[in-house]
């Protein structure tokens, strides 16, 4: 009987504890923090002058090794879908730009890279995995946020990218 | 600080809400008690017309209530006693590319701007930017900013401007000024300050 009864706290308290524990912040359906950052060309790019279009937000670092992986599936999806309207923007949280410049070159990408040293942005976006993708419709709201990246996951970016594309 | 202005931007979109609520629901409820007698395609382009009149009204009233807001919240923000502004200007521009502006008052950094091409290009059409508002005590300070860019020739270029200014009990404003001193095909950096 007593027996039964501490398990029957134990349970409750577990499943107060698992209720009390915050849910990890998220931007969805919020607006996307505004930056303004400096580019591998050397020019600054600002966020919300790119309201009107769909923003696609990735950002890595050159430890992050799915970042290898995930870098040149955004270089094909904005190559296909920049005409229609999309804008890829790819941040590096490196501390050291250089090191990052070094990762980044050899892929020649065709989208613009930015340089976050300091990580303000990304603590404005609550970075948790790297690499992370954040989707931004027209209006300049978060629709869409995936941490981590495994192949096969850039289908899902592109459904999303068309949904975002037809609004 | 960003707390309050998102409060008070927070009461402002409460407001929109409530007007474009006021709105759906004050078209309605004539609807619902007009007489179904009167054919639809006569009445509907006044209606529309009713209708988009008071939703400009209401749009008007709410630009102006945000002003009214904005400018209680400068007011609350920053008193006019304390109150130090500071704006940026560029006056023609040939022999500089502004890329980016740091200040700093009494050796603290308070602000660094860093410059869009499409800012830029606003600047040099002639705006004017306000790049800093805050508090400051009485007496006298000093401020410092930092200038970078491309000068003449595309070569990288940091420049400073220092000024010591003393806040009295009014609002203070400086102006930094970029101008182009064509004697010496270099750019100019100024530092205003307006009484």
């Amino acid at each position: 009987m007593r027996g039964g009864f501490l398990a029957g706290s134990l349970v409750a308290c577990a499943l107060l504890a698992a209720s009390s524990v915050a849910a990890p912040p998220t931007l969805i359906g919020k607006e996307a923090p505004d930056f303004v950052l400096k580019s591998l060309a050397g020019t600054n790019l600002r966020l919300s002058e790119y309201r009107g279009q769909v923003v696609l937000v990735n950002f890595w670092a050159r430890w992050a090794d799915d970042s290898r992986q995930e870098m040149p599936a955004l270089d094909r999806i904005n190559t296909t879908y920049q005409r229609a309207g999309l804008v890829v923007l790819g941040i590096s949280v490196d501390e050291d730009p250089r090191r990052a410049v070094e990762f980044a070159a050899p892929m020649r990408l065709s989208y613009p890279i930015l340089f976050d040293s300091g990580s303000n942005v990304g603590r404005d976006y609550f970075l948790e995995k790297m690499p992370m993708t954040i989707l931004v419709d027209r209006a300049g709201i978060v629709r869409y946020s995936k941490a981590g990246f495994k192949l096969g996951d850039e289908r899902a970016y592109l459904d999303q990218i068309r949904e975002l594309l037809r609004e | 600080m960003n707390r309050n202005r998102r409060s008070i931007s927070n009461i402002a979109c409460a407001v929109l809400s409530a007007c474009a609520w006021a709105a759906t629901a004050g078209a309605q409820a004539p609807a619902a008690s007009a007489p179904p007698a009167a054919p639809a395609a006569d009445t509907a382009p006044a209606d529309f017309k009713t209708l988009d009149q008071e939703v400009q009204g209401l749009k008007k009233d709410v630009i102006e209530m945000n002003k009214d807001l904005f400018v209680l919240e400068e007011e609350l923000l920053f008193p006019a006693n304390t109150q130090v502004a500071l704006y940026l200007s560029m006056d023609v521009g040939a022999f500089f590319a502004l890329d980016s502006v740091t200040v700093k008052i009494d050796n603290k950094e308070v602000k660094n701007y860093l410059y869009t091409a499409r800012e830029a290009d606003a600047l040099l059409k002639g705006g004017v930017q306000q790049i800093y508002i805050g508090n400051l005590k009485a007496g006298k300070h000093e401020l410092v900013a930092f200038f970078t860019g491309k000068g003449p020739a595309e070569r990288d270029y940091r420049r400073g401007a220092t000024v010591m200014f003393e806040k009295g009990v009014g609002a203070k404003y400086l102006e930094l000024k970029i101008t182009d001193r064509v004697a010496k095909h270099q750019p100019e950096f100024i530092i205003k300050d307006w009484e």
